[in-house]
């Protein structure tokens, strides 16, 4: 028995690591600058890139090798990767000019920098000295546009709204209404106004963007130029030594965590997702501790214990068998049609027939999950409230405290460290859920975060990315899954990380209160 | 499907103007570049094919650099979800990758007395995929329906099941054939077994997968798998058979020339439905947008994602179509 027992616990761990190794294996390399490997074949063509894998196959029946170039170029090849076969090399260099440029459209580029152009003129200063600057440019008119030209056209959006508004309660025919309009007008045109000059300072910055150029050589010499500012980030491949290496690695990351995505979420960083997904967690958290707890409380220490409790009890535990996505279905019916629907009628009537509750939302999205995880909190508080020893509510009893004082004082305190597991629990099923996210809120593009500037600064109501809808996306619907597949692994763990992160700071504090309360005994 | 082997008839002229770079599509240079102009904000939301998923997401990508006030949100569950939403106004383009039918057109010209316009934005090539090592060199429609359909309606003498089959030697001979295909809510699943199985049924063993992407990946993992994915989800991994429309005639690659001379049997627009009223013009927003979609802009985001872009010929006749300069 020792042996089976024993030996079940030794192959489920082995499974969980060995997956647990696999995603951190290939996650973590990711980001690591590969070196760039010129081939000649027999023919004479050559091919730069990076070896992104080999294999052994049969060629005309005998054992052979091959290798897989991330070629990159995609606008001039029309394709990012090739395979060669080692019966057609005749050389292989590793050129020490060749450079990866990580472009911000098109994907990679490998190559040679030819000349820095500033005014379609080669000019004198390197790749190096100009692309802060215009990296710098690039930032600024990007934050122009989202910052100051998205104030003004939030301005106006206002402004028809409010009209509407007043069309909505007074008719068209009212003195408030037109002198609405009047006044609406006079403000719009001043907005424009104001938006013209933004314009133009726009494009003048685009103007002056686009004078520094740099011309790119692929390795059968075809160029391209590139504007600098469209440059993510450049470097000599063959030619870093490790702490360049390590730079490059870490810049990566931190584009990876702080950015958004580009490209149709193939390139570019994370961010938004992380931030959807910690916020649904956290949501779905305060949603579901409370009523998860009260439930059980009721269960426990109320109720009259029989066959009606005991069904109960049944009902709830089969709660938690219900494939996540009748979940989904029913929060869609029920939460953004049904409630979030009237919500509209009643707060929104100026923005129909857009919905602004009514359709997919992180408010939404985390009350579905709060349903789905509540059967967990409840089981395990219910196993917490038992574990209280009756000679502690009988001493309570006997000191004259009523029923609710001795779970308020006694019963919930000691049961505090059990609830906190369950909703630990609770998050992590939560977290890494998918499915019945995607009916009820989860988009593949979200513009906007659920959190901004603008009151009433937490926006409920709006779409949001999670990470586990972005590895689906990412692994079955991006038409270049090659590039794709590396960035699942690195997109799996960093939901992993995550998850741990928010349990562990849930342990942590569930220890805190567990120290509290073994200290406050007696 | 015989509509758009006529009209690509007329197209063969425009194929030979494309110039002959190595491997990568080009647009058309006589396709104007975009113009951007003023006043132009609001929002706009597609509903549709997922197909074009991708597509829309770049399209508004771009159009939101020439205009950053502008938010399009991009929701495609299914070419089907286009035209409901068309009718009940809830988006203001429909990306279809399948032209309406007959009672989805009667039901939008039931509420607006007019039917909706139709821009063909860009080509997709159905294209069926073998491992990179796969020796076979091209398959008739009719083979195409015997391997994946059990009812052979192509008129296939006997169902395909192995290499073997195929006429594959060597160790294929005796390997079944592993099937890969889309799940049926994907509009690639509807327009394959309409075009590709002569509407007979799918084998219950081809495996259905989520997404393209999944399709070619199942393929490029599996030695003798055969599975159909647009073209634009193409790997190093995979190759793309040759296709003949019938026994004994030539067998054609899925690249640009075969498409617009419409040599290749599963060739098809990529569609975006649009309301408008027959002789009136088109609001700003939505008028830009088609005008970016139509433009040398909108056609390299086109390739970007791997799809082929229209020549010139079809962009002029889409403009003139909307009113557009």
């Amino acid at each position: 028995m020792v042996w089976l027992t024993g030996g079940g616990l030794v192959l489920a761990t082995l499974m969980i690591a060995g997956l647990l190794l696999l995603v951190v294996f290939n996650g973590t390399l990711t980001f690591w600058p590969k070196k760039l490997t010129q081939i000649t074949t027999h023919a004479g063509m050559k091919y730069l890139g990076e070896v992104s894998r080999s294999e052994a196959y049969q060629h005309d029946g005998k054992p052979a090798h091959r290798q897989l170039l991330r070629t990159a170029n995609f606008d001039l090849f029309g394709d990012h990767f090739k395979w060669i076969s080692r019966h057609d090399v005749a050389r292989i260099d590793y050129p020490a000019e060749a450079w990866t440029v990580e472009r911000q459209e098109w994907g990679l580029f490998v190559g040679f920098l030819k000349e820095v152009r500033i005014d379609g003129q080669p000019v004198s200063q390197t790749f190096a000295e100009l692309h802060g600057p215009a990296r710098q440019r690039f930032h600024q008119l990007k934050s122009m546009e989202k910052n100051e030209i998205g104030e003004v056209n939030r301005a106006i959006e206002e402004l028809r709204l409010d009209l509407r508004r007043i069309e909505l309660k007074r008719g068209k025919e009212s003195p408030e209404y037109i002198r609405a309009v009047a006044e609406t007008t006079k403000r719009e045109t001043e907005l424009q106004a104001e938006y013209a000059k933004l314009g133009a300072e726009v494009t003048r910055l685009r103007a002056e963007d686009a004078r520094y150029t740099v011309v790119l050589a692929e390795v059968n010499g075809q160029t391209k130029e590139q504007k600098i500012s469209e440059i993510v980030r450049a470097y000599p491949a063959n030619h870093l030594n490790l702490l360049q290496q390590i730079g490059v690695y870490a810049s990566r990351w931190w584009e990876f965590l702080t950015d958004e995505p580009r490209e149709a979420n193939t390139e570019g960083g994370v961010l938004p997702a992380i931030f959807g997904t910690v916020m649904m967690t956290l949501i779905m958290s305060l949603a579901v501790a409370p009523f998860g707890v009260v439930a059980a409380l009721y269960l426990r220490e109320y109720a009259k214990q029989g066959p009606l409790l005991s069904a109960v009890r049944i009902a709830v535990n089969n709660l938690a068998g219900v494939p996540s996505i009748v979940f989904g279905v029913f929060g869609l019916g029920f939460f953004c049609y049904v409630v979030g629907g009237g919500i509209d009628q009643m707060f929104f009537p100026e923005k129909l027939p857009t919905p602004t509750y009514g359709t997919g939302g992180i408010i939404w999205a985390s009350l579905t999950l709060a349903l789905l995880t509540v059967p967990v909190v409840i089981v395990a508080t219910e196993e917490a409230l038992a574990a209280v020893p009756g000679s502690m509510r009988e001493g309570s009893y006997a000191c004259g405290a009523s029923k609710w004082q001795t779970i308020r004082r006694i019963v919930l305190p000691r049961a505090m460290p059990g609830v906190m597991t369950g909703l630990i629990l609770a998050m992590a099923r939560g977290a890494g859920e998918v499915a019945p996210l995607m009916i009820t809120g989860v988009v593949k593009l979200a513009p906007e975060l659920p959190v901004d500037g603008h009151a009433p600064f937490l926006h409920l109501s709006r779409s949001f990315m999670h990470l586990g809808f972005h590895i689906y996306d990412v692994g079955f619907q991006s038409p270049n899954s090659e590039a794709g597949k590396p960035m699942v692994y690195t997109t799996t763990l960093l939901l992993i990380g995550l998850i741990a992160l928010l349990n562990l700071s849930a342990i942590y504090i569930r220890n805190r209160l567990k120290k509290r309360y073994v200290g406050a005994q007696f | 499907m015989k509509t758009l082997t006529t009209l690509l008839a007329g197209l063969a002229l425009a194929s030979q103007l494309t110039p002959a770079h190595a491997g990568a599509v080009q647009v058309d240079p006589a396709i104007p570049a975009y113009t951007a102009t003023s006043g132009v904000s609001g929002n706009l939301k597609s509903i549709g094919s997922d197909t074009m998923n991708n597509l829309m997401t770049l399209w508004g990508e771009g159009f939101c650099k020439s205009y950053p006030n502008v938010k399009l949100e991009v929701e495609g569950k299914g070419s089907a979800t286009a035209p409901a939403a068309l009718v009940a106004g809830t988006a203001q383009f429909g990306p279809m990758s399948r032209p309406m039918k007959d009672t989805e057109l009667d039901a939008f010209e039931k509420k607006f007395g007019y039917k909706p316009a139709a821009v063909r934005t860009s080509f997709d090539a159905l294209a069926v995929y073998v491992h990179k090592d796969n020796p076979l060199k091209s398959l008739t429609m009719q083979q195409v329906d015997a391997i994946f359909s059990k009812t052979r309606r192509g008129g296939y003498a006997k169902d395909i099941k192995t290499w073997g089959d195929l006429g594959l030697e060597g160790e294929w001979a005796d390997k079944p054939i592993s099937l890969y295909g889309r799940n049926s809510a994907s509009g690639t699943y509807g327009y394959f077994k309409e075009h590709a199985l002569f509407k007979g049924d799918y084998k219950d063993e081809v495996k259905e997968q989520p997404g393209s992407s999944s399709v070619v990946q199942g393929v490029a993992s599996d030695k003798f798998a055969m599975g159909y994915s647009g073209i634009g989800y193409k790997t190093a991994d995979v190759r793309a058979v040759p296709l003949a429309n019938k026994a004994g005639e030539t067998a054609y690659e899925a690249d640009m020339d075969n498409v617009y001379s419409g040599d290749y049997p599963l060739a098809r627009f990529l569609l975006l439905y649009v309301n408008k009223k027959t002789g009136e013009k088109l609001d700003p927003l939505r008028g830009e947008f088609l005008s970016f979609v139509l433009s040398k802009e909108g056609q390299e985001v086109v390739i970007k994602d791997g799809y082929l872009p229209v020549p010139n010929s079809i962009i002029q006749e889409e403009k003139r179509k909307l009113g557009l300069k």
